[in-house]
């Protein structure tokens, strides 16, 4: 007779879930699920749309990371075009998906998962927040907003918004940045990369601290899927697919991430609206794969700057192969945020940044198109398939969290069975799985393409489906 | 033309007769919110925004229709006319399908600035979620019957200016449509001449260029000004 | 600095069908949240770790539109225990990309279209009772379900309309946003 655990909502992730954990007839844990609960429907809603409107309505899909839907969008659209798209244009867009993966990767480890770690697992819930560290640590607190600010304002520069801006599109993009904008990025870089390291030295020094979470928050060996570029260098935007073991032995390389249905299926469970993607040679479930900052490090050769690159050899001593630990998703974080300031430097100083030329006009030359771009969270694509005149037949978005929801359900089973030992359910545990879930740093707007804040209820179920005790947040 | 006077808003205003209270009063600078009105094309009535307060009349009459008479006395301004005008946005906004944030017309768009100017910060009406279609099938232009707010400003462009008369309406009731020819495709019309003056002339971002994206669209209104100015005034004959 | 009466404002924001986009805006108030914290307490949002809808808040910020029951069960909630009640966002006020449903009818045909047609391995439809909320047949805006005593528009809304609403709210007084900070998207 096996019983259920549901924690719901879940807290300070992004989008709404709940977990359930199921136990067996000695009340150990048996299993654990992570429900996404929201569904906003958007690839029915895209068809009869004309598709260069694409970008516009997919970064609605998300407010956290709504430059990665424009890019992947603007990219499926060029392919629609059939065009080459400008080199300065080329250029803009990846410094835009810089600060965008910077701002999502500060609010994610200052906003969202500092608390934890400043003012413990264990601390009080009504302080254990971005404003419990307003108050408790308040220059951290500000350096973080400062740090995310950094992005979001190179975003606004670029686009006119920092959230949705109508700026990538297919083709291009709609302007350029003037003196006066390189000089404010540069202004605010020593500040953004001096941040970025001390908080990588914060979270070095927690790791001893927090030994059993980091042995325990999805600590299991899977595939990691990332862009490379040339030479296996960490990539964003334009490279290739790699995927690689938990010993970090190349399993696929050169994927064109055009073909991507080619080698990644989907599959559905009654339990949620987030649906498992799979790598399609190892099958449904064994195919489990990661994506994200800590895949993306673990695929790469190279992160392509210095001090990145310093880090990563560091990084590299974390796993005998891969890194294969999800609590280390936060340091991977990091590092590519300090990847990110330092490729932002070094193209400031390129004219092509103040480019005029920065679109490729055609009509409709192809009916299908795929757009790829690594978002903060992982592998975004978009597919598009179009009639004749542009409007949109059929389109999937398969999204980063997606992708990791079969790791995700694996962390948390992983978890409960670490702290539970029984039919109660200790207070510091519903917090240990959502940090579980927050290493990943599920966007479940974007996955379901639903958003919502994440419950936390805990029900614990026989598997006769009665429910025989229950905790809630 | 004889001269006439009148009284607008407590202001004496001397205009032609002949002329309409919402060209005299646009003449000494006051603004009477329109959406249907061209200057320049016939005058359609449609949109009521422009209903005045007549003194002596028992019902609001449209500014775009009502020719001057000497000594009448018009309101424009009256809580009756700004509540009964947010309320004409607002069963505009209910009817269509109208999501500023993705539309092609976002900040470049008469009813969203009619919204902004009638204070309307949410709709009290029920949106009635009509299902509508795209066509996209002309080379250069699309409509979007979404976004239409049946103003017919393209009917009469596309009659009066270019003398195609491509735009039409079809239907009744909720059922009203803008239709190309015989309701045919767009892209299928042997009388379409793609000159884009509907295009320009239209409100909203129902008819747009093709390649549009969002917040992108821009009407040109200068250059249908332009036209209008043009073919009335005989331009070419310094 | 504390609210009109000398008291902390008991402020919460909450999270229905909507993309998160208001809530990043609130967090592109950047340093100013630190003005906030001196006058509000941040009682209940999706940036922390309360789970229940605490009793007697002062004013809450609400992003999104009511999409399934459990949106419709949770705002009524919240509305029995808020003094004022605020729609937040262009997807509060008008149901703006997440009513982009609402034309295509029941949303049966939706979900198919993402379950089963886009779907490799057990294509069905996911429906486990008590865990997925069901859809409600048509996305509301907010005032179509409780009542709203606030309107704040925008796609999502800048930084600073909602600086100048809570700026009301410290005050004492109902935010009114007039002229172009009304403007949808």
């Amino acid at each position: 007779m096996a019983k259920r655990i549901l924690i719901d909502p879940v807290t300070r992730i992004e989008g709404h879930a709940k977990i359930s954990i199921y136990l067996d007839d000695a009340d150990q844990v048996d299993h654990a699920r992570f429900h996404v609960t929201e569904f906003r429907g958007f690839e029915r809603m895209y068809e009869g749309r004309p598709f260069w409107e694409m970008p516009a309505i997919t970064a609605r899909v998300c407010g956290i990371c709504p430059v990665s839907h424009l890019l992947a969008s603007s990219r499926a659209g060029d392919e629609l075009l059939a065009v080459e798209v400008p080199l300065p244009a080329k250029k803009l867009r990846r410094l835009n998906n810089l600060a965008q993966i910077l701002q999502s990767h500060a609010l994610s480890f200052f906003h969202l998962s500092a608390p934890d770690f400043l003012l413990g697992f264990d601390s009080d819930p009504v302080r254990r927040n971005v404003f419990g560290l307003i108050a408790e640590h308040p220059e951290l607190a500000r350096s973080g907003i400062r740090l995310r600010q950094f992005g979001q304002e190179i975003i606004e520069r670029l686009g006119g918004k920092k959230i949705h801006p109508a700026w990538c599109v297919p083709g291009g993009v709609r302007s350029s940045l003037d003196d006066e904008d390189l000089r404010w990025i540069r202004d605010r870089i020593p500040e953004s990369r001096d941040v970025t390291v001390q908080a990588l030295e914060l979270f070095k020094g927690l790791v001893e601290k927090f030994r059993q979470e980091a042995q325990s928050f999805g600590n299991f060996p899977s595939l990691h899927m990332g862009l490379v570029g040339v030479g296996g260098l960490w990539e964003h935007g334009e490279g290739t697919v790699r995927f690689v073991d938990s010993e970090r032995k190349i399993v696929a390389d050169g994927l064109d991430p055009r073909k991507f249905f080619d080698y990644i299926g989907e599959a559905v469970e009654p339990w949620s609206y987030l649906k498992s993607p799979y790598y399609r040679p190892l099958g449904y479930r064994d195919g489990m794969y990661r994506v994200g900052p800590l895949a993306r490090l673990n695929v790469c050769d190279s992160m392509g700057t210095p001090l990145a690159n310093k880090e990563l050899d560091e990084f590299r001593q974390l796993g005998a192969g891969a890194v294969n630990a999800s609590f280390f998703f936060h340091q991977a974080r990091l590092i590519e945020v300090l990847a990110c300031v330092e490729r932002i430097e070094k193209m400031l100083d390129d004219p092509d940044l103040k480019s005029k030329d920065l679109r490729a006009d055609a009509g409709v030359n192809r009916l299908e198109g795929v757009g790829c771009s690594e978002a903060p969270r992982g592998t975004l694509f978009h597919h598009y398939q179009i009639d004749e005149n542009g409007l949109i037949r059929k389109a999937n978005l398969v999204i980063a969290t997606g992708q990791n929801n079969l790791a995700m359900n694996q962390t948390v089973t992983q978890i409960a069975r670490e702290y539970i030992s029984g039919p109660e359910i200790p207070e510091g545990v519903l917090n240990r799985i959502e940090a579980g879930i927050r290493a990943f740093d599920p966007c479940l707007s974007c996955s379901t393409h639903a958003i919502g804040q994440m419950p936390l209820h805990v029900e614990m179920v026989r598997s006769d489906g009665q429910i025989i005790d229950e905790r809630q947040r | 033309m004889s001269v006439v006077t009148l009284t607008i808003n407590d202001q004496l205003v001397s205009a032609s007769s002949g002329e309409t209270i919402l060209q005299a009063a646009r003449s000494v600078g006051i603004d009477i919110p329109t959406l249907c009105y061209v200057e320049g094309l016939t005058a359609h009535g449609g949109c009521r925004m422009c209903l005045v307060e007549v003194e002596g009349a028992r019902q609001l009459q449209p500014a775009c229709f009502l020719n001057v008479n000497e000594g009448m006395t018009i309101r424009t301004e009256t809580d009756q006319l700004r509540e009964y005008r947010k309320m004409i946005v607002e069963l505009l906004l209910a009817e269509g399908n109208h999501t500023c944030s993705i539309c092609v017309a976002n900040n470049n768009c008469e009813l969203q600035d009619a919204a902004v100017e009638m204070g309307v910060d949410h709709e009290r009406l029920e949106y009635t979620y009509p299902q509508r279609e795209v066509d996209v099938s002309h080379e250069r232009f699309g409509v979007d019957h979404n976004r239409c707010i049946l103003c017919t400003r393209c009917v009469r462009v596309c009659d009066e200016l270019e003398g195609a008369h491509t735009w039409d309406i079809s239907g009744r009731g909720a059922n009203l449509k803008m239709i190309t020819d015989m309701n045919q495709p767009w892209g299928e019309s042997p009388t379409c001449t793609s000159c884009g003056k509907c295009f320009m002339a239209c409100p909203t971002g129902a008819i747009f260029q093709k390649g549009s994206t969002a917040s992108e669209l821009d009407h040109n209104r200068a250059k249908l000004d332009f036209l209008i100015n043009a073919r009335e005034n005989q331009l070419w004959e310094l | 600095m504390t609210g009109r009466n000398g008291d902390r404002i008991k402020l919460a924001t909450v999270w229905l069908g909507g993309c998160s986009g208001c809530h990043m805006s609130f967090l592109d108030l950047d340093e100013w949240l630190f003005e906030l914290a001196m006058f509000a307490d941040v009682v209940f949002t999706p940036l922390v770790d309360i789970k229940e809808y605490p009793e007697h808040v002062d004013a809450v910020l609400v992003e999104g539109a009511v999409a399934n029951e459990d949106n419709l069960e949770f705002i009524r909630l919240v509305r029995e225990r808020s003094k004022w009640l605020i729609s937040f966002g262009d997807c509060a006020v008008t149901g703006n990309v997440t009513a982009l449903r609402n034309p295509l009818g029941d949303p049966l045909t939706i979900l198919e279209r993402s379950y089963i047609e886009l779907a490799d391995v057990n294509p069905r439809l996911p429906d486990e009772p008590d865990i997925l909320p069901p859809l409600l047949d048509r996305v509301e805006p907010l005032h179509r379900v409780v009542h709203v005593d606030a309107y704040i528009p925008g796609c999502p809304p800048p930084a600073d309309r909602i600086r100048k609403s809570l700026e009301a709210i410290r005050d004492g007084r109902l935010p009114k946003l007039e002229g172009q900070d009304i403007q949808f998207g």
